[in-house]
């Protein structure tokens, strides 16, 4: 009888509206995991390569970068690479349309995730023993020879839980980008707070960070399951 | 003529004068066993042999050939270093074993990329796999291992792993095989089947230098000792005279020594 009532005293037609709205949101934030992963995993590459080279500008610019980019909050990341042109040099490069909100919040996340990995690849790259390397060259392998078909797997497979820690804290970040007004999914459900004064959109979207981040959560024990059959 | 020789080499590190002077030669089939206590140069001087470090001074001259001669400043491009490389083999202590091939493919990687160049692999890739396959299986068969080419390195005993790096270093040919202290981290009752292996390639006639602690190894199986001490040869011989009428006092108190452990 009470479980009866309960569901008659749904709306329907306002879930099924919330949801289509939510969804809308969720799509957004999907895209900015996603582009950002594209931009942020090679460019990742490039950074920990800079703070390895032999070249003391090149090496200490990207210490320099990575230190100030860890250091800060990606919250504040985004207002100054958003805010900064248009305060500083009073030309806003960015527009006023959502298209140049979203690029801005695009190169914040690239740029803060791109440092994160570029720690991790460089510990992953220079924690392969030596001996690894000299084995390759005194079997006679050219120096891209060892990376490719010696080093790169073994790389590949200390990195894969620090990654993913890093790629399950990204979903639950692309919640930030509204600070400069790119509308995500919990900006949708905050929304509703406003517009209907009914909080539970809101709350609902913590399911979409779940399930989400629990599909991603299988996806790595996968991956590294299937580097399993060697040790490093 | 000489397989090997090595002329004048010397090494430093910054200030620290490693090799100060060494000369030897071989000659096709010696198994030359490279004795002293730590810190002596015994592994700079396997790694300058091998390329891994660029001597200061002297020469290596292999089967007449001068392979490094520091006084010809030439920069080697690095096929050509390559190239020169595979005279030699080393083994090493650890075995650097790459663990994400199995045993065979460990034997096979190297002579598989090096045959990647030939210009008639593209035509022949069937045929020169299976020839590389075919070599590394029977060089598996050799340090027994037979039964374990699917085996990842992580599966294996620190003996079997190193017969593995020995098959390893044979798959490219080299003319001269060096190992250092290819036993030292293996557990005593496993550094047997590991010796025993070198043993059989000294009796096939290869040519090889093996750094090494255990004595009674080098009385047995090499034919040439040198004893290094401060960067230099202090005593060089066969196993009689070394380990019977050693000329230094150093060479006795060493064999002594290590004899008494
Ligand atoms: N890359 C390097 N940089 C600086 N010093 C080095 C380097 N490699 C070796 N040395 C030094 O050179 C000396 C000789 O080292 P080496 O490893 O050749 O000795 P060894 O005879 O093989 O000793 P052990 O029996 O302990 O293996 C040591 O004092 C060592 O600290
Ligand atoms: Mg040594």
């Amino acid at each position: 009888m009470f479980e009866f009532s309960f569901f008659a005293q749904l709306d329907w037609e306002q879930i099924r509206e919330v949801l289509t709205s939510l969804n809308i949101g969720f799509v957004k934030s999907l895209e900015i995991f996603f582009l950002t992963l594209l931009g942020s995993l090679p460019l990742g590459l490039v950074i920990a390569f800079g703070s390895m080279s032999n070249i003391g500008i090149i090496r200490w610019f990207n210490k320099l970068l990575v230190w100030v980019i860890r250091g800060t909050p990606l919250m504040l990341q985004l207002i100054i690479i958003y805010y900064g042109p248009g305060i500083i040099l009073g030309n806003n490069w960015w527009g006023s349309g959502a298209t140049g909100r979203f690029i801005a919040a695009m190169i914040a996340f690239i740029l803060n995730y791109a440092c994160y990995f570029s720690e991790i690849y460089r510990g992953g790259i220079e924690g392969i023993p030596k001996g690894q390397y000299e084995a390759g060259e005194v079997l006679g392998m050219t120096k891209s020879q060892i990376f490719f078909k010696v080093v790169l797997l073994q790389v590949i497979k200390r990195i894969i839980p620090p990654i993913g820690n890093e790629v399950i804290t990204l979903v639950k970040d692309t919640s930030l980008v509204r600070v400069i007004a790119v509308y995500e999914l919990m900006w949708d459900g905050q929304n509703y707070i406003k517009s209907e004064g009914i909080i539970w959109p809101m709350l609902f979207t913590g399911v979409y960070y779940l399930l989400f981040s629990g599909l991603l959560t299988i996806f790595l024990g996968w991956l590294e399951k299937k580097m399993d059959y060697f040790k490093v | 003529m000489a397989i090997l020789e090595v002329k004048n080499l010397k090494k430093s590190f910054g200030e620290l004068e490693v090799l100060k002077g060494i000369d030897f030669s071989l000659e096709k089939g010696d198994v030359m066993a490279v004795i002293g206590s730590s810190g002596n140069g015994k592994t700079t001087l396997l790694r300058c042999i091998n390329f891994l470090e660029t001597p200061n001074e002297g020469e290596i001259i292999v089967n007449g050939e001068t392979l490094f001669d520091a006084s010809q400043k030439e920069n080697a491009s690095e096929s050509d270093i390559r190239k020169k490389r595979l005279h030699f083999g080393l083994v090493f202590q650890n075995f650097n074993l790459f663990p994400q091939y199995t045993v065979l493919g460990n034997v096979m990687l190297a002579k598989e990329l090096l045959e990647k160049e030939r210009p008639d692999y593209k035509q022949n890739k069937k045929q020169i796999k299976a020839e590389i396959e075919a070599e590394a299986r029977m060089l598996l068969d050799e340090v027994g291992l037979s039964d374990k080419l699917d085996f990842y390195p992580h599966q294996l005993s620190g003996g079997q792993q190193q017969r593995v790096a020995i098959a390893r270093a044979l798959a490219l040919k080299p003319d001269i095989l060096c190992f250092d202290e290819p036993t030292s981290a293996l557990d005593p009752e496993l550094t047997g089947e590991v010796l025993k292996v070198i043993k059989s390639l000294a009796d096939s006639n290869m040519t090889m230098i093996v750094v090494t602690h255990e004595m009674s190894f080098a009385r047995d199986v090499a034919n040439k000792i040198i004893f290094m001490d401060e960067g230099k040869i202090l005593e060089e011989g066969s196993p009689e005279d070394i380990f019977e009428n050693p000329k230094h006092e150093r060479v006795r108190e060493f064999i002594g020594g290590i004899g008494a452990i």
